[in-house]
């Protein structure tokens, strides 16, 4: 008999609770926010001056930083922490262009050589003061083989010191972004002596750091939080140091807006605009939007189904990117035509955005005429034999953009499916070929550290790492090689223009959204860029209180 | 007495106790429902599941979607109804599988006895030893992930607990006098396992194998949420759990609910009938 009973009763508790969540989720539907007006996010490089100082602040990362030793790895959390506590021989400004900083002045005195004064006056947090020897050792460290900014000097051919505060670098070719790549952490000027005495230990937790920025390292408890303080002996008097603490703390994107949401965390650079969505109706969180060169893409392997370019150019026309920036992030992203956010366009503003309205290939929502093209591209070019792979980690964003692609490749007669990806091994996919067999598209989010969409073109070229798909030209390769040698603005924009068209027109990879950059913040602080520069500029020092 | 004894085994077990058993009949109803709307869901499902409306995002119940939408747009009822047919298909097949490999374990293990019947009972063991969702994620990770890699994975998880099951019942129905009697007239194994023996425990394994079910649906409703089974644009409803996650932190409960209580009714209506046919065969037995 009482067995007889107990499922009795459990399913009615089961129908009783069933029911109860029931009406719950209807109420909860019945509101219905995402019918609520969106609130306009202010979009710019920086948020109203702050009108004074704070003490302490609790900020979120996305993950705890592996290391501060940049020539080792560097990420996101790792930047976020250490663009206030290092500095570089040039300085990324809230508005992504770069002056210089630890280095007086750079000049190009011919073809090939590359000269940096370095000022005189800077100390690193140990009173020693910056000489020419230790920026030499520096940029010979990040130089090195296995180094992880090495790339940034793959012209280099020779450094040496040429007077008492002046470093001359040779290149093997000119190459007009090598100066603003030392404003990336390739130019970071670190304390020989200090990196000396920790040795292999150098950047893991209880090492100091070697730098000479506006903030010291402070105590980093592994696995709880780590803080920042204000650096009591900052060389540059006139630069005024707003927040005396910052304490981080790390988790992921949605335990980031519970705390944002609950007050327990005074703000955090959103790894997604999607985040954001939620912490638009708490009234406590301001948001802002700035420039990044960031963009999801969908890039296309060797596996073969895209080895002809009409095919990609035509899921390119077919893909519907207002679609996918409304689903994935709220709108708070916007359809690109470009594989890269118009954050890279550092100069020659005007023409770069002239040339973007007139790119075609790439609608934000494909309108008959682009779904015939569309067809009319696969009709010549012949299906695939086998249906198109995209890649998901079944995270939101990618969800969306796999499902979207999958309707896009459906809306001109292809077929295509989704592979499921384990979200730790995705990442593998920038190295893992056999990986890369297994899928046709992967989606990202892809940025440059440079605001020079030279920078990013480069990918294109014939023997680029990342040119997974093959795509061969070898005027876009001369085109590549005469960008990096315009030191000149207008002419290196011309041609950045023109592997831009080259680039959107064999799509190697399908732009989708630009992702601007997203932080959230209490309202009762202000001052921090909004832009992109918060992987490089000293955020925190900008960042004060919002009532006087 | 021979009469009496049948009529309060009737009254019991049979018929007139199944009569007064609502809560058995409601579920058998409800799972007869769900198994039409299988067969019948491209018929009644208002939108292809599939179709991406990114203007009706997120969307409320309401008379063109009574269930709202999902993150892209797609109307939920029609995946609810779409998804019913992988959401079962796949337990029921993984069921098959797995009974055909545990039955056969079970039965040659208790025919047998000695060293096989041992060494069986051993690998089952060091089966039951090793954790069911590692064991299938260890498949997965070997054969590539998918709903029929998913199906074989639990197949063979499942069969251990059916022979281990299956071997116990056998080892008293082979106890039994009939099966003396088929051996002395010179009836092989075989042919008394699968003619005589088999079909006499299948009303104890009826009840314990529709249990299962419930909890293969379960497992494959996991196996997809994490990933693992089912493959997007997919409507199976673990999946469909997995991808309506991201609005519970927007207000739109609607795309996890409705195929979570989906799961939640089949399992809860499969589990009734599965232990009350339990009861019933296990008594008659």
């Amino acid at each position: 008999m009482n067995i007889s009973h107990r499922p009795r009763r459990a399913a009615w508790l089961a129908i009783a609770a069933g029911a109860a969540i029931a009406l719950t989720g209807c109420t909860a539907d019945g509101g219905d926010p995402s019918t609520a007006p969106a609130i306009d996010i202010p979009f710019g490089a920086t948020t109203p001056a702050a009108s004074g100082p704070v003490d302490s602040v609790a900020w979120m990362l996305p993950a705890e930083p592996a290391t501060f030793d940049f020539d080792i790895d560097s990420g996101a959390a790792e930047n976020t922490v250490f663009a206030n506590v290092c500095e570089r021989l040039m300085a990324v400004q809230p508005d992504l262009t770069t002056v210089p900083h630890l280095a007086e002045s750079a000049e190009w005195v011919d073809d090939t050589h590359v000269v940096f004064t370095i000022r005189t006056d800077a100390t690193f947090h140990d009173g020693s003061p910056v000489t020419a020897d230790d920026v030499l050792w520096s940029m010979q460290r990040h130089a090195a083989e296995g180094a992880d900014e090495s790339d940034e000097y793959a012209n280099v051919t020779a450094m040496e010191k040429t007077g008492a505060n002046e470093i001359t670098v040779t290149l093997a070719q000119r190459d007009a972004i090598f100066i603003q790549a030392m404003a990336g952490n390739g130019g970071m000027v670190l304390n020989p002596r200090v990196v000396e005495a920790q040795g292999e230990n150098f950047g893991a937790p209880g090492t100091p750091d070697a730098c000479s920025g506006p903030y010291t390292l402070g105590e980093w408890k592994p696995g709880t939080s780590l803080t920042i303080e204000k650096a009591e002996n900052y060389w540059d008097a006139s630069r005024e140091v707003l927040a005396s603490e910052v304490v981080f703390r790390w988790a992921d994107q949605s335990a980031v807006v519970n705390a944002l949401t609950a007050g327990e965390a005074d703000g955090s650079y959103l790894d997604s605009p999607a985040s954001a969505i939620p912490l638009q109706s708490v009234d406590s969180v301001s948001l802002a939007q700035g420039p990044s060169t960031n963009a999801w893409v969908l890039l296309a392997t060797e596996r073969g189904a895209l080895a002809d370019e009409r095919i990609r150019q035509a899921l390119s026309l077919a893909l519907d990117r207002a679609g996918i920036a409304k689903a994935a992030f709220g709108d708070l992203a916007e359809p690109s035509k470009t594989p890269i956010g118009s954050g890279a366009w550092g100069y020659e503003r005007d023409a770069f955005e002239a040339a973007y309205e007139a790119l075609e290939g790439a609608p934000a929502s494909p309108s008959a005429s682009d779904l015939e093209a569309a067809k009319e591209l696969v009709a010549e070019a012949g299906a695939p034999d086998e249906p198109i792979v995209i890649a998901s980690d079944g995270g939101s964003v990618r969800n969306v953009v796999s499902n979207a692609l999958v309707a896009a490749a459906k809306s001109i007669g292809l077929e295509a499916e989704i592979a499921t990806i384990p979200s730790a091994q995705y990442g593998d996919f920038y190295s893992d070929a056999e990986l890369r067999g297994q899928a046709d598209l992967f989606s990202d989010e892809y940025y440059i550290s440079k605001n020079d969409p030279v920078g990013f073109y480069k990918n294109g070229a014939s023997t680029a790492s990342v040119n997974f798909v093959g795509f061969d030209d070898p005027e876009y390769d001369e085109l590549v090689t005469q960008a990096f040698a315009a030191t000149d603005d207008a002419e290196r924009a011309e041609l950045a223009i023109e592997l831009q068209r080259r680039w959107v027109e064999a799509t190697p990879w399908l732009p989708v959204t630009q992702s601007p950059s997203t932080v959230a913040y209490s309202s009762k602080l202000t001052g921090l860029p909004s832009s992109a520069a918060y992987l490089y500029y000293p955020w925190a020092a900008d960042l004060g209180s919002s009532q006087g | 007495m021979t009469t009496t004894t049948a009529d309060a085994l009737l009254t019991r077990t049979g018929l007139t106790g199944r009569r007064r058993d609502p809560l058995f009949w409601i579920s058998t109803g409800f799972l007869a429902v769900v198994v039409l709307v299988a067969a019948f869901a491209p018929l009644i499902a208002p939108y292809d599941p599939e179709a991406i409306d990114f203007a009706a995002i997120w969307a409320p119940p309401s008379l063109a979607h009574p269930f709202g939408t999902d993150q892209l747009g797609r109307d939920l009822l029609s995946r609810l109804l779409l998804g019913t047919r992988e959401s079962l298909i796949g337990p029921f097949l993984l069921l098959v599988g797995a009974t055909v490999l545990g039955v056969a374990i079970g039965i040659v293990a208790a025919w047998n006895g000695g060293w096989i019947d041992v060494l069986l009972a051993r690998i089952t063991d060091v089966m039951f030893a090793f954790p069911g969702l590692l064991f299938v994620v260890l498949v997965i990770a070997v054969f590539g992930e998918g709903p029929a890699t998913a199906v074989v994975a639990l197949a063979l998880a499942y069969a251990p607990v059916i022979a281990k099951f299956t071997r116990s019942i056998a080892l008293s129905e082979l106890a039994r006098p009939y099966v003396d009697a088929y051996r002395v007239q010179g009836v092989g194994g075989g042919v008394i396992a699968a003619r005589y023996v088999v079909p006499n425990m299948a009303p104890a394994l009826l009840g314990y194998l529709v249990v299962l079910f419930g909890e293969g649906l379960m497992g494959l409703a996991t196996l997809s949420y994490l990933g693992f089974g089912a493959q997007p644009p997919s409507s199976e409803w673990g999946l469909m759990v997995q991808e309506g996650q991201d609005g519970i932190v927007l207000g739109h409960f609607g795309p996890t609910l409705v195929p979570g209580l989906a799961i939640s009714a089949v399992v809860v209506a499969v589990n009734i009938v599965g232990v009350r046919l339990s009861e019933r065969m296990g008594a008659r037995a």
